[in-house]
């Protein structure tokens, strides 16, 4: 479940980006879960077309997924609207998506910009928007060029074929199965939620998801004018097979819908937050040899971890100042103290997972030092790294700490929800009626990821309020502007603890 | 906290020698055993005071200090003594004033129990749980004693690169043989220095910094400058009313005075 602040800044988004109307909608969706049409109708009590047009706009910028699921009476079907939170929270992120395409496939960006603006188009409607965003006198792109620069968003997995429009999905069945399987042994199986349940449903399989358009030869002749059918291509003359593969090609550049794939750009955004956030740890000369790793990252296996082989470390490191008279003999102890394992010897795997796991905990112990001081941090840590429930006087004794300071400390980390306290009866004969025992609360990361909502939430509503002083144009406008600058660079960076805590 | 594990080298023929605080004394007679740690001795070495003293003492007196030497090195509180004797306060005050005068009894101040009164034999060293330990000085926390300490395992960490304790605690004994630290005193050190982040603790691989340490011995090294932080360049990070704050509410972004500071949006 959404907390409340996550709930806020989501809608605070919508709002500024489709206007309060689609905000309504989004938001009574985020705090009801599914809904069908005319439950969201009668809750915000508006005209049933306005909520209709609200939810073409989020479907079309992928922010709610429609599904079908039979009616609690199971005599028809009703079609359901869910909320992709998300996808909602990724349109903070999209100069960042550009700046990824921009380091990777520069020639795409303008691509990835008309996805991003339009949510989901078909090619033939994004070509259409590259030529005329192309400034004049400048030499316009041809189709073929355009497709073949598509083709590599694709191909990169940048770029996807929309889900399903409205998948079927029982919630009642899929209950029914998980308790089943509960029976069987026990496995560790993740506890999705509904959201990524629906979102799984509709997913394509992967070689659906990801198939580029088909390269037609009469394409190349076409010009970017000529309206492009099928009767134009029928009426030469081809065996049925070519006739075929140009139909599937018409098909996949005038029907079917593309958008972002936001696992990629999010998987990519991880892997340099991750290179980027041990290059300080790093060693003198080692820094092309990480560099290189992440360069050669192999395939995407999944998104928790990189793979590189040492054949192609070895061709980056090529490339770089200095790594070119490199061995492998140099290489390997290297990736070894970053921790990187392998088996064989031939690749190399560094364990994302694990690091933004690490770097989470430096997050909230930096903020519990910041707020209570060094000493509420080494207690803090001890809890946090024991795992489990520790006595006053171990922890007194454990971290070499005045008794009184460790006392105060400790009630002060227990007002602010940061630890759990239980008494425990002593035993006859040891001279004290009771002990006191602590550890660190599970949820003091829902409370920590709830308060970067919140200062998000803070920051775009600052935004917005220098933007409202800005029109009213009564103050010094430079100074306003320059603050209001500042605001939108906090929020961006700020952007990255939500990511590291809620994407990666 | 596991227990502590003696290193895997037999410890040097040396005893233990006198660390920043004494230790419960050892008895005389046992040779030099590495205990593991400290366990409340029953009966400490010293006897009782020879009958020559004690028949010269008057008889109240000596019934105070035989309780008292019973309790060996935890001492005794004096309600204590006044409940099991039934002496009205002011007379055993007056006892026990007595007897610390002459030199058979001392007070000692509880750790735990700073207010309390607690007597003990002039001849025995209190227990650790009175005293609170090695880095406790007269039942205050001997704050600059664990700076010292810190700062010289800081020291041959910086000097060694990755160290095990044992090579610490050799280095600092060398630097200074009078210091005379224990190896658990180090290792406590380490630990705490590792939670704070200023030390890692390390497995060694044996090869580059590690080549010193063997292979799969744990070691501790530089932590590097800390990271993280993300949070705390905006006001809201650390903001004392988050709680209190929302956007309509009387406290909310544009009436916040820290942002109004951190802006500087005073014109």
């Amino acid at each position: 479940m959404v907390s409340q602040h996550g709930i806020l800044l989501a809608t605070g988004l919508i709002s500024d980006h489709f206007g309060p109307l689609v905000a309504k909608v989004c938001d009574c969706l985020l705090r009801q879960g599914a809904l069908q049409l005319q439950e969201i109708v009668r809750r915000l009590n508006l005209p049933p077309g306005q909520v209709k047009n609200s939810l073409l706009v989020l479907i079309q910028h992928n922010c709610v997924q429609a599904f079908s699921s039979p009616s609690p009476r199971g005599d028809r079907t009703m079609t359901l609207y869910l909320t992709i939170f998300n996808n909602v929270l990724h349109r903070l992120r999209f100069s960042k998506f550009i700046s990824v395409i921009r380091a990777d496939i520069p020639e795409s960006e303008a691509l990835i910009e008309g996805l991003l603006q339009n949510g989901r188009l078909t090619f033939d409607q994004l070509v259409g928007r590259t030529i005329s965003k192309v400034p004049e006198g400048t030499i316009r792109p041809a189709r073929e060029e355009i497709r073949m620069n598509f083709n590599r968003l694709v191909s990169a997995r940048y770029v996807e074929r929309c889900p399903k429009a409205e998948p079927h999905f029982n919630p009642q069945e899929d209950e029914q199965s998980t308790t089943a399987r509960k029976r069987a042994p026990k496995t560790a199986e993740e506890v999705l939620s509904l959201e990524q349940k629906v979102v799984n449903t509709a997913t394509l399989s992967d070689p659906e998801r990801f198939s580029e358009i088909p390269y037609s030869m009469e394409d190349a002749s076409k010009t970017n004018d000529r309206p492009h059918n099928v009767v134009a291509g029928a009426k030469r003359k081809h065996g049925a097979f070519e006739v075929d593969e140009e139909l599937n090609s018409t098909i996949a550049e005038n029907e079917v819908l593309w958008r972002v794939n936001f696992e990629k750009f999010i998987f990519c955004l991880k892997k340099k937050f991750c290179a980027d956030r041990k290059k300080p740890k790093l060693k003198v000369g080692t820094h092309p040899i990480w560099e290189s790793f992440f360069e050669a990252n192999l395939t995407d296996k999944d998104t928790n971890s990189v793979t590189s082989s040492i054949g192609g470390i070895l061709e980056k490191l090529g490339q770089k100042e200095g790594g070119a008279a490199m061995s492998i003999g140099q290489i390997q102890p290297v990736l070894e103290d970053l921790q990187c394992t392998t088996s064989t010897g031939e690749e190399f795997t560094f364990d994302l997972h694990k690091m933004i796991e690490a770097c989470r905990n430096e997050e909230i112990e930096s903020l519990v030092k910041k707020k209570y001081g060094q000493e509420a941090f080494t207690i803090f840590r001890l809890l946090v790294t024991q795992g489990c429930a520790v006595e006053t006087d171990q922890i007194i004794d454990t971290t070499i700490l005045d008794k009184q300071i460790v006392h105060s400390t400790l009630y002060k980390l227990w007002n602010d929800g940061y630890i759990d306290t239980e008494k425990i009866a002593s035993a006859a004969g040891t001279g004290y009626a009771q002990f006191f025992v602590w550890r660190a609360k599970n949820t003091f990361r829902e409370q920590f990821v709830d308060n970067l909502y919140h200062a998000a939430l803070n920051l775009r509503q600052m935004v917005n309020y220098i933007a409202e002083l800005l029109l009213e144009g009564s103050k010094d406008e430079t100074k306003l502007r320059n603050r209001k600058n500042i605001l939108i660079l906090a929020l961006t960076r700020h952007d990255d603890s939500l990511l590291l805590f809620c994407d990666f | 906290m596991p227990p502590r594990k003696r290193p895997l080298e037999p410890s040097s023929g040396m005893p233990a020698q006198p660390d920043v605080k004494p230790v419960i004394s050892p008895p005389p007679k046992s040779a030099p055993a590495p205990v593991p740690a400290p366990a409340p001795v029953p009966a400490p070495g010293p006897e009782i005071l020879p009958a020559s003293i004690l028949n010269n003492l008057p008889g109240p007196e000596r019934e105070v200090y035989k309780r008292i030497y019973e309790a060996g090195n935890k001492g005794m509180w004096s309600q204590d003594i006044r409940y099991t004797m039934k002496l009205a306060a002011p007379t055993l005050t007056k006892l026990t004033r007595a007897l610390v005068q002459r030199g058979i009894l001392k007070e000692v101040t509880d750790v735990r129990h700073r207010g309390k009164k607690v007597f003990m034999d002039a001849r025995i060293e209190p227990s650790p749980e009175i005293t609170g330990g090695t880095w406790y000085h007269n039942g205050q926390l001997d704050t600059d004693a664990v700076a010292a300490v810190r700062r010289r395992c800081l020291d041959q960490i910086d000097r060694l690169g990755a160290a095990t304790p044992d090579m610490v605690h050799k280095g600092v004994e060398r630097e200074d043989p009078r210091a005379g630290y224990s190896i658990d005193q180090i290792r406590d050190i380490l630990q705490t220095m590792a939670l704070d982040r200023v030390l890692e603790e390390c497995r060694s691989t044996g090869e580059g910094e590690f080549s010193a340490v063997r292979a799969g011995r744990v070691c501790y090294r530089r932590g590097g400058a800390p990271q993280g932080g993300m949070i705390e360049g905006i006001p809201c990070g650390v903001c004392p009313r988050i709680d209190e704050c929302s956007p309509d509410g009387v406290i909310s972004p544009p009436t916040c005075v820290y942002y109004k500071k951190w802006l500087q949006m005073d014109f």
